[in-house]
Formats: structure tokens, C-alpha cells, sequence
């Protein structure tokens, strides 16, 4: 029930800031964009973007909403409410894969892309995994510049090995690493079961992480330095 | 509902607060009181929950403050001095979204918008409140939920004097129903109209700790303060305690020759100043 009700917030203050708003006018430019493509181009040039944009946009927007909150204080209220660590996280991680699905399924289907249900599943896992990292960089920064800054290495490590293993420019054993089995999914195709559980390892550890670093985030909130 | 024994924190390697040990039953209204610095907003949040890394025990509703869960507020309402809400979102969406977090029925909305006059303003965005606003609509929301214990931040700070009586009213209205309430506060007139006891923090460490009324008395005497007419006006004063003994006084009065007569108590602010050497601000 808080859950729900932390997800139905999260969904308004997206909406309220113009998120929505922002993801309609960039949904109609990327479907220009694939429109005025060559056909065989599409098929990559759909998993560059759903993957690059709808899929990680938590990376990117969880540092504004995060300040924002903080600007705002409901941070602190937060912290003093019954709300834990998980549902907070949760409420975040869904409500930004929502959006995520809904623009990567426009994209998907603009694109004529086969195994819808891959690229969504593929969508909304590598939606998880960007979102989780944005909380842990969103909980320790006081500004935004900070946050763009952190976000870096981030982005070095997760969309350049995930492109290259795209185009099949890297070795055979790079499948295996999560963020290119999140790739190989949001462009239509299945991954091993090895590939899986590195995938779910990693949402685990980044899900412990964000928790504790919201937990963190809340404590400092009294004025101590964590 | 509240004990504190021999309480030490640090923000550094140097004490803030040391050696703090108070008591604060059921139905209180207790007052902190000290210049900025002093470490009540500190004592504060080690009581809220929030700085779990102190020494010593603090226990509220029998909960010690750093073992404390997130459950532990189901039961407290904070009033932070600064607003805690969605700007974007008007006053009743914050209100239904904050109340949706506890377990227990929300008190009525509508009726706590009344009680402090922003019925009309429900539905504004608070971004578009005055400062006087969103302090109210925060102190209601520290109510929504009917905790039992209330923290409250200069909660009459930035009010015009007829919404500060408002909300006097309303806390003493809270008092009436048993609820504990903390009130921090540079405003001693604030405190002596409301707190049943106060403690003076000065330098993390508490100096005195008794009720308002005890505090004047005991540490200044009221005096007396009269004049009368004689070749041009004169003023003299005694101590309310030896008035029989003051034999002007006694023969202006025999006859009739007062001008005017008072009797005055020190306030509270003298008596901080008294115990603690320093002024509030």
C-alpha cells in the first residue's frame, strides 16, 4: 500500500516536472530519426536508442529528482516517516521503468523490431541496473554539476562495451558482461543462463547499495558527515 | 515518554552535547531553549531518530533512539522549521500523500486545513504559499497522523500575531488530548505561555530545568515600582517581599499621595540571562 502510494508519487513529480512531457517530444524526434533511416539500419539503430535513452534514463534523472527532493526537503520528511530504505528505492526503480517501457516500446514497434517481449524485458532490466547506479550517485551529491561528474565513468563502463559488443567488435566472453547481455535483450535477441544470473547479481549488489546509501543519505540528514 | 540519562554527542572529536539527563512524561509540553549553537536542534534530532550515534541511553516511548526502526514514527509528528513539502504539489496532495505513508487512520483533512485557515488555499500549489502558509500547513501535517509525541521547531516563527494564537491554541489543544510535545524555540515569550517545563541549553549542556514560573520565581523577586509628587514627580522600588517594610511607601499610601503603583516580575529572558550569562539570539 506504501508502495503503491510512493510509486503513484513518484509517477506525479515526474509528471509535474515535465519528464512525461520532455520523453513525448524526444519519442516523436526518435521516431523521425528511425523513419528517415535506411531499413537495414533500423533494427541497431532502435537498440542504440532505446538502450542509450528510455533505458538509462534513471542514470540521468535520478541526480534531478534526488536534488530536487533535497531542495525541497522531503528528504527530511521522509526520514522521519515510516518509509524504508526498500520502498523508496522500489518506488523509484519502477516508476522510471515505466516510462522507460512505454518509450522503448513506441520505439521498438516504429522500428518493426522482432521479440517485442525481449527488447522490453531487456529494456526494463537495463532500466533496473541505470536507475539503481543514479540513486548511489544522487545520494552523495549536493549538486548537479557533481552528479554529471560521477555519472561519467558510469556511462565509460556501461554504454561503450555495450555499443561495441552491439556492432560484434568484442570478444565472445564480453557477452557474459551485464551490461551487453542488456544490450543483446533490448535489441531482440535472448542471452545465456550465465548471462542471466550475472545480470541478477548485479541488481542484487546495486539494490543493496542503493538501500544502504538512502538509509545513509537519510541519516546525514540530522547533520552528520557518513 | 522520555528519559534521558547522562547523554554525550559530537559532530567532531570535541563534545557538543555532554552529560544531558532529563525526563519528559506523558502530556508534557517541554520546551528547549538556548541561543543558535547551543544544541537543542541537535537534541532534538537525537530524540527524533535522526543522530543515532551518541552516548548514553535515550528512550522515547521506550524505544532507544539509535536502536529505533522505521515504525518508531508511526507514533511522532516533526515539525522541521523549514517546509518539507512537494512545491509542485498543492497543499491537500501533500497532505493525502504524507497521511498514506502511516498505518493509522489520517486525521480529517479538511478540518485541520480549517483550523488554521488555509481551507481556501487547499488546492494552491505550495510552491505559491507565503512562508507564514507553509509553516502551518507543516505543523498540520506533523499532525496528520495523531502521533503521540510531537516535535516542533519554531513553530510560530514567520507568523503574524493572530495565527501564532491560532496555533498556540492548537498545541495546547494537543497538550489537552495527552500528547508529549518538544518545542524548540528562541522565542521566550512562546515558552512561558506554553511549555510546563523548559530546559536553558547553553554550550551542549543543560543550566536549568524547571517550570517558567518556578524559574522567575526563584531566581528573581518581583519588585514593586510606584511614584508620587513632591517638588516634581519621583520614582522608587522595593522588592515585593519587604513592601511592609518600606516606610515611604506606607506613608505615601496613608496619605493618598500615590501617583502610580506596579508590581513587576523579571520574564523569562532575564532569568536565561540571569543562568546562563547570554542572550537568546
Amino acid at each position: 500500500m506504501r508502495l503503491k502510494k510512493l510509486f503513484l508519487l513518484d509517477m506525479r513529480f515526474q509528471a509535474k516536472y515535465g519528464f512525461y512531457l520532455l520523453y513525448v517530444v524526444l519519442t516523436v524526434i526518435y521516431i523521425a530519426a528511425l523513419f528517415a533511416l535506411p531499413e537495414n539500419w533500423k533494427e541497431k539503430a532502435a537498440a542504440i536508442l532505446i538502450f542509450s535513452d528510455p533505458a538509462s534514463m534513471g542514470l540521468f534523472f535520478m541526480g534531478a529528482i534526488v536534488l530536487l527532493e533535497k531542495s525541497q526537503h522531503t528528504t527530511c520528511a521522509l526520514a522521519v516517516s515510516p518509509v524504508h530504505a526498500t520502498e523508496y528505492v522500489i518506488a523509484k526503480v519502477s516508476s522510471l521503468s515505466a516510462i522507460s517501457l512505454v518509450v522503448a516500446a513506441i520505439l521498438a514497434l516504429a522500428a518493426d523490431a522482432d521479440n517485442l517481449h525481449i527488447v522490453l524485458f531487456g529494456t526494463f532490466i537495463s532500466s533496473v541496473i541505470f536507475t539503481l547506479f543514479g540513486i548511489i550517485v544522487a545520494t552523495k551529491i549536493a549538486s548537479l554539476n557533481q552528479f554529471i561528474l560521477w555519472t561519467v565513468p558510469i556511462e565509460a563502463v556501461c554504454f561503450v562495451p555495450a555499443i561495441l559488443h552491439l556492432f560484434k567488435i568484442t570478444p565472445a566472453w564480453c557477452g557474459y558482461y551485464p551490461v551487453n547481455v542488456c544490450m543483446d535483450m533490448v535489441s531482440g535477441h535472448s542471452s545465456s543462463a550465465i548471462g542471466f544470473l550475472g545480470v541478477a547479481a548485479t541488481i542484487i549488489i546495486l539494490f543493496v547499495f542503493s538501500r544502504l546509501f538512502v538509509r545513509q543519505m537519510w541519516d546525514s540528514m540530522g547533520g552528520v558527515k557518513l | 515518554m522520555i528519559i534521558v540519562e547522562n547523554l554525550s554527542f559530537s559532530y567532531t572529536k570535541s563534545p557538543f552535547i555532554s552529560g544531558m539527563s532529563f525526563s519528559v512524561p506523558e502530556g508534557e509540553i517541554f520546551g528547549f531553549l538556548g541561543p543558535s549553537g547551543a544544541g537543542k536542534s541537535t537534541l532534538q534530532k537525537i530524540l527524533i531518530g535522526m543522530l543515532r550515534t551518541y552516548q548514553g541511553s535515550c528512550l522515547v516511548n521506550g524505544i532507544e533512539c539509535k536502536n529505533r526502526t522505521k515504525n518508531f514514527y508511526e507514533n511522532i509528528g516533526v515539525d522541521f522549521e523549514f517546509s518539507t513539502m512537494y512545491e509542485k504539489l498543492t497543499a491537500r496532495e501533500n497532505l493525502q500523500f504524507f497521511s498514506s505513508l502511516y498505518e493509522k487512520k489520517p486525521r480529517p483533512i479538511d478540518e485541520l486545513l480549517e483550523t488554521v485557515g488555509l481551507e481556501q488555499d487547499a488546492d494552491k500549489r505550495v510552491a505559491d504559499y507565503s512562508k507564514g502558509m507553509k509553516s502551518r500547513l507543516s505543523f498540520i501535517k506533523a499532525l496528520l497522523h495523531d502521533p503521540t509525541l510531537l516535535c516542533l521547531d519554531e513553530p510560530t516563527s514567520g507568523l503574524d500575531p493572530a495565527n501564532s494564537r491560532i496555533m498556540k491554541h492548537m498545541i495546547l489543544e494537543e497538550r489537552a488530548k495527552g500528547k508529549t510535545i518538544l518545542l524548540t524555540t528562541h522565542n521566550m515569550q512562546d515558552a512561558a505561555e506554553l511549555c510546563d517545563r523548559v530546559a536553558f541549553i547553553v554550550n551542549g549542556k543543560i543550566c536549568a530545568l524547571d517550570s517558567p514560573h518556578n524559574l522567575i520565581m526563584s531566581k528573581g523577586a518581583a519588585t514593586v515600582t510606584y511614584t508620587w509628587v513632591e517638588n516634581g514627580e519621583h520614582r522608587a522600588s522595593c522588592p515585593l517581599e519587604q513592601i511592609s517594610s518600606d516606610e515611604r511607601l506606607k506613608n505615601l499610601i496613608a496619605k493618598n499621595r500615590l501617583q502610580s503603583i506596579h508590581s513587576s516580575e523579571p520574564t523569562l529572558n532575564d532569568i536565561f540571562m540571569d543562568v546562563t550569562g547570554r542572550t537568546l539570539l
